[in-house]
């Protein structure tokens, strides 16, 4: 855990010095949410934050885990690393540690964003639902990143998890409200891990019981793509490391 | 005497091109092994066996007796790889007490930084290093755990002749004091200077191993020369002509000396002298 706890503070030093990542990171879904979601949100305020938090967060999963392990999985240091001490869970919990400080920042200042700029508001129980469904939904989309992470080449990894970020969270329904997407997207919609975490996200903002069918399909996702995700770092490791 | 790591019987393929074919050598105990050999001869794929970043196709790598890829096997090690880079935006020190940090008697960040000139270096981010510092950073961090063993390889390529021979002193140091060596080298005068015992790697096999001395025997011990003249047919070595000179590549040169003196030759302005290492690893019988 020692370990693990100095990887993450070396990995957000690193990531903290560079501002080309910190700013989009962290800036680019509460600027969404300004520019597209804010103006003319009403009775939806709300249900709007909360998605957007989604969003701000599954940013993180895929770019810190996809394209921060595509990139330095080649890198001589990594390789260095690999020489020392320390297990690949320590490193990963390292990781772990790291995004969620992240993820956590991001989300935040949608949500103070949304507070200060629109009608968006939750009761004091509310917010602890939505910060655990935002951690427990993102853990699919973390392990998402992870495999692509491993399988994708260095380069490519960045456009590709760009391309998914987006169509998915679109698709997903955590641009708009979910039942706002048109037609076409509609019949798409239901089968998307980020549909499910929207549906998660909106019925914690109104209030609702547990969404009982969203949850399973996250757990679903989480569990075909925990397995995917392990077979692409055994596989990362078997091609370099047998 | 013990052996700090040894590779048995390995052998190791990438796709169809075979790396490593039967290989085996050991790290003896207080040793500064080197390891010679052509570029892609199959050194840096022995070496990333021992240090548990891949797995044999056959045979066994150990480490300490134990399985390198194991975390807890690799606490006593250090190692310098071949390339470096670190994380452009950390500075010096904090890449210094990040390594430091998976070690359970790690010398002072201070003591370190001292010991490889890198002290002025620490507030410094690594992205902004020479390749020079970069590289006796990357050495430095091989002893950032008070380790036992070292593992360097090609410690001093892109050295100056001073930080090198910083780097060889900081080594033999390390050896007097109870230390083990093996690094891999290009330079065969740094294999010379500093080793004790030499791997020669050739094609994904041992070519030889021996300490230097035993290499240059059986390689061919010496190099007589003696201003030309006529020859008889049946020399026991190696003739090649230089300038106005005979040039005899002999592994004993004592015997070639011998018969030329039998068939009365003139040996004027006679000179025998031993084989420089890399003359010699170029007349080891192949396969050897």
């Amino acid at each position: 855990m020692r370990v693990a706890g100095l990887h993450a503070r070396a990995s957000l030093r690193e990531l903290m010095r560079m501002p080309g990542y910190v700013v989009p990171t962290l800036g680019f879904p509460t600027m969404f949410f300004l520019f597209f979601a804010a103006p003319g949100s009403d009775d939806d305020a709300t249900t709007l934050m909360v998605v957007f938090a989604g969003f701000a967060v599954l940013g993180v999963a895929f770019f810190q885990f996809g394209v921060g392990i595509a990139t330095e999985r080649a890198t001589p240091w990594e390789r260095y690393v690999r020489t020392l001490p320390v297990s690949p869970t320590q490193r990963f919990g390292g990781r772990i540690i790291s995004a969620l400080v992240f993820a956590a920042a991001a989300a935040a200042l949608v949500l103070v964003a949304a507070v200060l700029t629109t009608s968006a508001d939750l009761r004091a129980p509310q917010w602890g639902q939505l910060a655990v469904a935002l951690l427990l939904g993102s853990i699919p989309f973390a392990l998402f990143g992870i495999a692509l992470g491993y399988l994708a080449p260095p380069r490519a990894a960045l456009p590709i998890a760009n391309v998914v970020y987006l169509t998915l969270s679109y698709c997903g329904g955590l641009w708009t409200t979910p039942d706002e997407l048109p037609d076409a997207v509609q019949q798409l919609s239901p089968y998307l891990p980020t549909r499910a975490l929207a549906d998660t996200l909106v019925g914690i903002a109104r209030g609702d019981p547990i969404q009982r069918e969203a949850w399973l399909v996250l757990a679903l996702y989480t569990g075909a793509l925990l397995a995917l995700a392990a077979w692409a770092y055994r596989h990362d490791e078997g091609e370099r490391y047998r | 005497m013990t052996a700090v790591a040894r590779l048995e019987g390995v052998s190791k393929s990438f796709g169809q091109v075979c790396a490593l074919d039967d290989v085996s050598y050991e790290i003896p105990h207080g040793e500064i092994v080197a390891l010679l050999g052509p570029n892609g001869a199959g050194k840096t794929t022995s070496l990333s066996l021992l240090l548990g970043l891949r797995r044999p196709d056959r045979g066994t790598a150990q480490l300490f007796g134990d399985d390198p890829t194991r975390p807890v096997t690799r606490r006593r090690l250090g190692t310098t790889p071949q390339e470096m880079a670190f994380p452009g935006t950390l500075r010096v020190d904090e890449v210094v007490d990040l390594v430091r940090a998976h070690y359970a008697e790690p010398p002072s960040t201070e003591s370190l930084l001292g010991r490889f000139e890198l002290g002025a270096l620490g507030r410094r981010q690594t992205g902004g290093l020479s390749g020079g510092e970069r590289r006796r950073l990357a050495v430095a961090l091989a002893f950032a755990g008070a380790p036992e063993l070292v593992v360097l390889d090609e410690p001093t390529t892109g050295l100056d002749v001073e930080a090198r021979g910083a780097v060889w002193q900081e080594l033999r140091l390390f050896v007097s004091s109870g230390g083990t060596v093996l690094l891999t080298t290009h330079y065969l005068e740094e294999a010379e200077a500093l080793a004790t015992k030499v791997v020669v790697i050739d094609r994904g096999r041992v070519a030889a191993a021996g300490s230097v001395d035993e290499i240059r025997a059986r390689a061919g011990a010496g190099r007589i020369s003696f201003r030309r003249e006529p020859l008889p047919s049946n020399l026991a070595g190696d003739v090649s002509e230089d300038g106005d000179r005979v040039v005899i590549h002999a592994s004993h040169p004592e015997e070639v000396v011998r018969q030329l003196v039998h068939t009365g030759a003139r040996l004027q302005d006679l000179d025998v002298r031993p084989l420089p290492l890399e003359e010699a690893l170029r007349l080891l019988p192949r396969g050897s």
